[in-house]
C-alpha cells in the first residue's frame, strides 16, 4: 500500500486518469455553476476589445506598484510583471468552510508533529513515521532539539497547495512550512480584480483579505507576548535582488515593521540588534524570508552573507524569537506528506478532512518496483526539491526522458516519491483575447501563533500553457484572484 | 528611529533626483543656447561641460549630442537616465519607506526614460521630453512632502536633496566664474541664470541689469531663493539639527556643526571682501564634502564598539 491513509487506498492502475478534468465555471454538460453565472453573465456583455482593455489596466497596475521580476540578459534587463489573469476563480462558501477545517486540522497537526520531533519523540518510538525518514531529512535540524517554541507554532505562516481532483474533491498536493510566498500576489490581484470587475465584484458578495497583514502583525507578536509586552518585529529579507522582494517590503509596509537585512543585524551578547541612525536598537521577533540554511553563518552555511553571524544562538538563548522556526522544513518534506493523514490520526484523533494525493515512497522497495513500472503513468518529484524542478510528469514525458529518470531513480531511490498523475480543475481564463480553460491550483496562507487564522481568499495559481499541469511561476505560471463567497448560491447547478 | 541603511538610501534619492532635475535644466538652456550659431553659444556648451566635470573639450562642439548623452546614455553613470535608475533601485530598497504616492512617480518616471521609445521621444523634441522629466520630478518632491510624515526618513531625503544642489549650484558657479575672465556675455549670465532655475526671480530682485557680480551673489548668498548656496546650506543645518535631536547625542553632532559654520560663512559674508570668488566658491565646495563624509560617518557607517549597551 502506498500510504497509510484510507482514503488514498486506490492502486492508480486499476484507475486511469479520467480525459475530463473538472471545470470550475462550467458543469459536464455546459451548463455554469451557481457561483460562477454573475460572472460569467458580465463577461458575455463584454466585446474582445473590452476585455482586452481590462487586461492592460491589469498589467499596468501591477507595472506602476513595481510588482515586477527582473529579466537579465544581454546588455540591458527588463522588469516583467509575473502574468496575471483577469477572470477570479470563484469558492462558494460551503466548500470553503470544509478548506478551512481541514487546513486548521492540518497545521494543528503539524505543529504538535513538529514540537513532538524536536522534542520527546514519541511519535518516532511508536513507530507511526519512520525514524530514519525524519532524522535523516535534509531539512531536520538537530540544533532545534529540545528549544522552547511559543504556543508550540513552528511553522507561524503556512501555505498549503490545494489541487482540485476530477470528481472535485479537493486534496492537499503538499505544504510549505518553510518560507512560503504569494500572498502579496494574493492581495494585488485582489486590489486588481477589484478594479477591473467592481460591479460583479460587489454583487458577488467576496470575503475581505486585506486583514491580512494586521493578522499576520498579531501572529508575530504573540509569539513574544509572554516575555515582552511590546516586542520590536522586523521582517528579514535576502534583499532586493531576491525575487520575492517585492512582497517582503509590501508585508514590512503594510505591518508598519523594519525591513531589514543581514547586514542591518548585529549580535552582541546574545540579544540581536539593528543599527538605526541612533544607535543600536534590540529585535524581539524576526519574520524571515531567508532559508534556515542562510540565517547564520556560525551555525548553518557558512558561506552565506544573508544572514547573521550569533542569531541562532540569540533563539537558543530565548532572546529573540525566529519565524518560521528553523527545521519546520522536516514537516513538508515530500516524503513525510505520505504520513500527514497518519500524523493527523496520531495527535487528534481524526480523519483528515482534506486528504491526501496517493503517494509512493521509493524508499520501499515494493512501491520503488511500482514506480519502476508506471513511469508512464506517474508524476515523480525529487524530495529536496521544489519549484517545479527535478520533477517528471511520465505522461507527457519522452521515453527517452523516462530513461534518465529511471536510473536516478534507481541510483537514490529514497530521494524519489511518485504520485498518479492528476488532472487539475480548470478554469477559465483570458488567453489572447479568448476564454479558454486552463489548469490551476489553490495556495491558502495559515497562520498560527497564539491561534491558528485561515485568511478566506488564495492565491490561484494558473498553467498558462494549454494542457500544461505545472503552475509554478517559474516554469510559465500565472496567477488569478481568487473569490471566497458569504454564501453559497444554490439553483439548479451547484 | 530609522535603519542606518534606510537613511542612507533616503538620502541618497534625494541626491539622484536633485542631480538629474540639474542636468535636465544644464541640457535644455545649452540646446536653447546654441539654437544660435555664435560665441556665446559655445561659451554655455563650454560652461555646461566644465559643471558636469568632463573634461573631453570636444564634446561642446556638438551641444545635440553632448545632451543626448547626458539624457540617456545608461553606460555613462552620471547621465539623467542613470541618476533616476539610482534614485529608483534605491526606493525600490527602501520601497517599505516612502509612500505609495512617491513610489508611483518615481518609477513611472524610470520606465518612461529607460523605454525603448526613450531616444525617439528625445529626438522628437528634446525640450519638451527634458520638461516633462523635470515637471515628473516636481511631482516626486511635491508627492513626497504631501503625503510621506515629516520625520526623519523625509528629512534624510530632503538633506540629500540640498547637499547636492549646493554642490551643484556650486560647481556650475566654479565653472562659470572660475574662469580667469569672468563672463561678460549677457547671454551666457541669463544661461547660467536659467540653468540655475533662478532667472524670474532675480529679475524680481535685481531688475534685467544682468551683471556677472550680482548673478553671483544672488546664486551664493541670497537669503530666500530655494536654490542659493546660502539657503541649502540653512536647510542642511535645519534637518541635521532635527536628526540630532532624534539622535539624543546631546549637544551638536559634528555634522551639525559643519553646517552650522557653513550657513554662518554664507550668512555673513561680504562679497567685497573676496577678489574674484574662486576662493570661497572652492571652500564652500569642500566644506559641502566634508559635510557628506560627516553625515555618512555619524548615521550610517558608525563604529559598533561606541554604541554596544554596556
Amino acid at each position: 500500500m502506498a500510504t497509510q491513509d484510507p482514503d488514498c487506498t486506490t492502486d492508480a492502475q486499476a484507475v486511469p486518469p479520467p480525459v475530463t478534468p473538472y471545470d470550475e465555471m462550467l458543469t459536464s454538460v455546459g451548463g455554469v455553476r451557481d457561483h460562477y453565472a454573475g460572472l460569467h453573465q458580465r463577461i458575455a456583455t463584454l466585446s474582445a476589445a473590452e476585455m482586452a482593455e481590462r487586461q492592460r489596466t491589469l498589467e499596468r497596475y501591477f507595472l506602476l506598484q513595481g510588482i515586477t521580476f527582473t529579466v537579465y540578459g544581454g546588455e540591458s534587463s527588463t522588469e516583467r510583471i509575473i502574468p496575471t489573469d483577469l477572470l477570479p476563480r470563484i469558492i462558494p462558501a460551503a466548500e470553503w468552510q470544509r478548506i478551512e477545517a481541514g487546513l486548521t486540522q492540518r497545521l494543528r497537526a503539524l505543529n504538535m508533529f513538529l514540537a513532538d520531533i524536536y522534542g520527546a519523540q514519541q511519535i518516532l518510538m511508536d513507530g507511526v513515521v519512520p525514524r530514519e525518514l525524519v532524522l535523516g531529512a535534509p531539512s531536520y535540524r538537530r540544533e532545534m532539539q529540545n528549544l522552547y517554541v511559543p504556543h508550540e507554532a513552528y511553522a507561524n505562516v503556512c501555505g498549503s497547495d490545494l489541487i482540485r481532483q476530477p470528481d472535485g474533491a479537493y486534496a492537499v498536493l503538499e505544504d510549505n512550512l518553510r518560507v512560503p510566498s504569494g500572498v502579496s500576489y494574493m492581495l494585488a490581484n485582489r486590489e486588481a480584480s477589484r478594479r477591473t470587475f467592481p460591479g460583479s465584484f460587489r454583487e458577488a458578495g467576496v470575503r475581505a483579505i486585506d486583514r491580512y497583514p494586521d493578522l499576520l502583525l498579531t501572529t508575530l507578536k504573540s509569539m513574544a507576548a509572554d516575555w515582552r509586552p511590546n516586542p520590536q518585529i522586523v521582517v528579514l529579507t535576502p534583499g532586493v535582488y531576491n525575487s520575492a522582494y517585492y512582497e517582503h517590503a509590501y508585508l514590512a509596509r503594510l505591518m508598519g515593521c523594519p525591513l531589514v537585512e543581514g547586514r542591518d543585524l548585529v549580535v552582541h551578547d546574545n540579544m540581536v540588534y539593528m543599527r538605526t541612525t541612533t544607535g543600536l536598537r534590540r529585535i524581539d521577533v524576526i519574520y524571515r524570508r531567508v532559508d534556515d540554511d542562510f540565517i547564520d553563518p556560525l551555525t548553518f552555511r557558512r558561506d552565506s552573507a544573508l544572514g547573521s553571524a550569533g542569531l541562532f544562538n540569540a533563539y537558543r538563548a530565548g532572546n529573540v524569537v525566529i519565524c518560521n522556526a528553523p527545521g519546520t522544513g522536516v514537516a513538508d518534506d515530500k516524503a513525510v506528506y505520505a504520513y500527514v493523514p497518519a500524523i493527523i490520526r496520531y495527535y487528534l484523533g481524526e480523519d483528515a478532512i482534506l486528504p491526501n494525493i496517493e503517494t509512493y515512497l521509493c524508499r520501499e522497495p515494493t512501491q520503488l518496483a511500482h514506480v519502476l513500472a508506471n513511469l508512464d503513468k506517474l508524476v515523480v518529484k525529487a524530495v529536496g526539491a521544489s519549484g517545479g524542478y527535478g520533477m517528471l510528469i511520465g505522461p507527457h514525458a519522452s521515453r527517452k526522458e523516462r530513461e534518465a529518470f529511471a536510473m536516478a531513480i534507481a541510483a537514490d531511490p529514497a530521494n524519489y516519491i511518485a504520485q498518479p498523475t492528476i488532472q487539475l480543475s480548470t478554469a477559465p481564463c483570458l488567453i489572447d483575447g479568448e476564454i479558454e480553460p486552463r489548469h490551476v491550483d489553490l495556495r491558502p496562507f495559515i497562520l498560527s501563533g497564539e491561534k491558528i487564522v485561515v485568511t478566506p481568499g488564495a492565491l490561484t495559481r494558473v498553467a498558462l500553457k494549454k494542457g500544461s499541469l505545472v503552475v509554478n511561476s517559474s516554469q510559465g505560471g500565472g496567477s488569478k484572484d481568487t473569490w471566497v463567497l458569504e454564501s453559497t448560491p444554490t439553483g439548479a447547478h451547484p | 528611529m530609522m535603519l542606518a541603511r534606510v537613511a542612507d538610501s533616503l538620502y541618497w534619492i534625494g541626491r539622484y533626483v536633485e542631480r538629474a532635475e540639474h542636468l535636465c535644466r544644464l541640457s535644455d538652456v545649452m540646446l536653447n543656447a546654441t539654437l544660435d550659431r555664435n560665441e556665446a553659444a559655445g561659451l554655455v556648451s563650454r560652461i555646461v561641460l566644465s559643471a558636469v566635470g568632463d573634461t573631453e573639450l570636444h564634446r561642446a562642439d556638438d551641444p545635440y549630442q553632448l545632451a543626448l548623452a547626458l539624457a540617456l546614455d545608461r553606460h555613462d553613470g552620471g547621465s539623467i537616465v542613470s541618476s533616476l535608475a539610482l534614485a529608483r533601485e534605491n526606493a525600490r530598497q527602501v520601497r517599505d519607506q516612502i509612500t505609495t504616492e512617491t513610489w508611483e512617480r518615481l518609477n513611472m518616471l524610470h520606465l518612461r526614460v529607460t523605454a525603448a521609445e526613450a531616444p525617439r521621444a528625445f529626438g522628437d523634441g528634446p525640450s519638451a521630453f527634458l520638461h516633462d522629466i523635470i515637471a515628473d520630478l516636481h511631482l516626486f518632491k511635491g508627492a513626497a512632502d504631501a503625503t510621506m510624515s515629516h520625520g526623519e526618513g523625509w528629512r534624510f531625503l530632503l538633506l540629500g536633496v540640498h547637499l547636492e544642489r549646493a554642490q551643484l549650484i556650486g560647481r556650475l558657479l566654479e565653472a562659470c566664474f572660475g574662469l580667469r575672465r569672468a563672463p561678460e556675455d549677457h547671454m551666457a549670465l541669463m544661461g547660467v541664470l536659467r540653468m540655475s532655475c533662478a532667472l524670474e526671480p532675480y529679475l524680481r530682485r535685481f531688475t534685467a541689469d544682468v551683471q556677472p557680480r550680482k548673478v553671483l551673489e544672488f546664486l551664493l548668498l541670497d537669503e530666500e531663493f530655494p536654490r542659493s548656496m546660502r539657503f541649502c546650506t540653512a536647510r542642511i543645518e535645519e534637518y541635521l539639527s532635527s536628526a540630532a535631536r532624534h539622535a539624543d547625542a546631546g549637544g551638536h553632532s559634528p555634522p551639525e556643526r559643519l553646517a552650522g559654520r557653513l550657513r554662518a560663512r554664507l550668512q555673513y559674508a561680504d562679497m567685497d571682501e573676496y577678489d574674484g570668488a574662486s576662493g570661497l566658491i572652492s571652500s564652500v565646495l569642500e566644506d559641502c564634502a566634508a559635510l557628506h563624509q560627516s553625515i555618512y560617518d555619524t548615521f550610517v557607517a558608525y563604529s559598533l564598539e561606541t554604541r554596544l549597551p554596556a
